[in-house]
């Protein structure tokens, strides 16, 4: 009787796999993590109102700030320097890994489809439970952060919707690179993080074609607020800035991300995964 | 998927449905009223210098959109070279990515002729574009009041003095043409000491919104009209170049402002503030004068016709208003009389 029966494509596979591994993700541990992580700015965002609200625009060097020009600052050092990497790297490395050290990688393995279709699906679950946390958490911080020292949220929102499209190209570039290296290494949160905040912070400051070997050198071209300059190395970073064009920092995301996808698949499907006991 | 991961998913599309529909709806609405300032005029006259020779705005938006742009854009598309140039070298798409515009002419030190130019434009810009556009011709990049700005030689260095000559070196390298970033959504671009000085104004000083007379002025030019432009008097004249017994016999000018609402065709005044009263009723016998004039000349033809029964003087004490209203027909003659003389063969309409 079961002769007859086929495989299941990789798509409708993955898909399947996707819709088990959402709730998974979600509702896991590491879900008390992602709230603090997005629930930050928010909290720095409701501080800001009412402190605004009482004590007047927030001040440097004597000048009131721009509601837009704090929400260009909150994006730039809190979301795209720090939550969407991390993100990437905690959730990216964890696709396979998780399943390792839970020791349920043969459960999924044993089924008949694809190895590269459980990576495809729990990195699409990845994508859809990150980007409908980060997005509203950015939303709601625009919101709030915005209106305050005359800022205008009618002139501000086409920049919001500009890095809706940038936080997502981020999140699907770091995710597919952090799924590979989760697929290729043993130790990959250690390697993950050394790439997010040891290697890119420092390529991006070496002069010459080093920068163009990260994900930010492509990610921070995209971005429409002005670069802060808060510390030394901001300001060598502004010494050095280098931007692409948006149509090659696009394509250069895309190929990363077929490329790392590609590479993620290889290694899940040729690795032998053995389970320590 | 479970029920709680269902709800989660539609919670948080609601979040952002509901999000970028009130992010719309202020865009849409909001906007154009959070715009002007409590001084009067648009906000981006912070930028002006207070001495400027002359001002002018433009709802670009409005005027775009204007049935008299459609029917010139028909009547004159060669017009639009200057557009795609403008673009090609900044990325900005004047029609789709500017709101409006405020323009300065302002006297170099110590002389009466406006020298350097400046536009403020608001609108939505792709900053990493544009910087990437004006340094691939060659623009550099600098940091000036924690502000980034782009500085490029080429504009200026092409520039043709009005008696043919090339300005001398010194003067080519004070004219460089710059674009600065002010805030998100505002640009300044133009010559380079213009530029500078907005940055400069942005973090405080006297800019034109402290100019009095002129914001009185501005108030109600800026009442209903969607372009109008101000200046002084002596800072037109080197550009008109007008025979030097006629500027004998001119009255005394101090400002003169046009204002204009553009939708169908145009509807304006024309108004001159003299230096007092005297000056006002000789300026009055002047433009009676070149109106019977115009009314003599006018013709058969029933829209030139038109517009000259629409002029209107009028005005009191030290002040003469002239108002006009130019039908599109006659923009239409126009369009038909430019390509009559772009190609004498094609059929007059």
């Amino acid at each position: 009787m079961m002769e007859g029966r086929t495989a299941p494509t990789v798509a409708a596979s993955a898909l399947r796999v996707f819709d088990l591994s959402l709730g998974q993700m979600l509702w896991s541990r590491r879900s008390v993590f992602l709230a603090i992580l997005l629930g930050a700015p928010v909290l720095m965002a409701v501080a800001i109102r009412v402190l605004g609200a009482r004590l007047g625009p927030i001040e440097v060097n004597g000048r009131a700030v721009n509601g837009a020009a704090v929400f260009g600052l909150m994006i730039w050092l809190l979301y795209i320097r720090f939550i969407v990497p991390v993100l990437g790297v905690f959730y990216g490395t964890s696709l396979i890994a998780d399943e390792i050290d839970d020791k349920t990688i043969t459960y999924l393995f044993t089924r008949p489809i694809r190895r590269s279709a459980v990576l495809l699906g729990k990195y699409l679950a990845y994508l859809a439970s990150t980007v409908l946390l980060v997005l509203p958490s950015v939303m709601l911080v625009f919101f709030l952060v915005v209106p305050t020292g005359e800022g205008s949220l009618g002139a501000a929102f086409p920049s919001l919707l500009a890095d809706f499209g940038m936080l997502t190209a981020g999140l699907i570039a770091y995710g597919a690179v952090f799924a590979f290296v989760g697929a290729r290494l043993k130790r990959p949160l250690v390697a993950g993080l050394v790439f997010a905040f040891g290697w890119e912070p420092a390529a991006l400051l070496l002069p010459g074609y080093l920068k163009r070997l990260t994900v930010a050198y492509y990610l921070q071209a995209l971005v429409a607020h002005e670069r802060p300059q808060d510390s030394p190395i901001g300001m060598l970073l502004q010494v050095f800035r280098e931007v692409p064009p948006v149509g090659t920092s696009l394509i250069s995301l895309a190929l990363i991300v077929g490329l790392a996808l590609w590479a993620a698949s290889r290694a899940v499907e040729g690795r032998e995964y053995v389970l320590e006991q | 998927m479970t029920t709680r991961t269902r709800y989660f998913v539609f919670g948080s599309l609601l979040v952002l449905g509901v999000g970028v529909a009130a992010g719309l709806v202020a865009y849409s609405l909001g906007y154009s009223t959070i715009a002007r300032s409590s001084a009067g005029g648009p906000p981006e006259l912070q930028y002006v210098p207070r001495d400027a020779a002359i001002v002018a705005y433009a709802d670009v938006q409005d005027v775009m959109g204007s049935d008299l742009r459609r029917r010139l854009k028909a009547a004159l598309p060669s017009s639009e070279n200057g557009q795609e140039e403008f673009q090609a070298r900044t990325g900005i798409n004047v029609e789709t990515d500017i709101d409006r515009v405020v323009a300065v002419l302002a006297r170099s030190s110590g002389s009466l002729e406006p020298h350097d130019g400046m536009v403020v434009a608001s609108g939505r810009f792709d900053n990493t574009r544009i910087e990437s556009l004006m340094r691939e011709h060659g623009a550099q990049v600098e940091e000036y009041r924690n502000k980034r700005v782009l500085v490029s030689a080429d504009a200026m260095h092409r520039r043709i003095e009005p008696d043919g000559r090339t300005p001398p070196a010194a003067d080519r390298a004070n004219r460089t043409f710059a674009l600065a970033f002010l805030e998100p959504g505002i640009i300044a671009v133009g010559s380079s000491t213009l530029v500078r000085h907005a940055v400069d104004l942005d973090a405080g000083g006297d800019n034109i919104t402290t100019n009095d007379q002129v914001m009185a002025l501005v108030r109600a030019l800026d009442n209903g009209n969607n372009a109008w432009a101000l200046g002084h008097f002596e800072a037109l004249r080197p550009e008109a170049r007008l025979p030097d017994d006629i500027v004998r016999q001119l009255p005394a000018i101090d400002l003169f402002s046009v204002s204009a609402h553009i939708d169908g065709g145009v509807y304006g005044t024309l108004r001159a503030e003299t230096r007092d009263d005297e000056a006002a009723s000789n300026l009055r016998d002047v433009v009676r004068g070149l109106l019977a004039l115009g009314r003599l000349q006018a013709g058969s033809n029933p829209e030139v016709q038109a517009m000259m029964q629409s002029l209107e003087l009028g005005g009191s004490g030290r002040t003469v208003a002239l108002s006009f209203s130019v039908p599109a027909e006659l923009f239409d003659l126009m369009g038909d009389y430019a390509r009559r003389r772009h190609s004498p063969g094609a059929p007059a309409r």
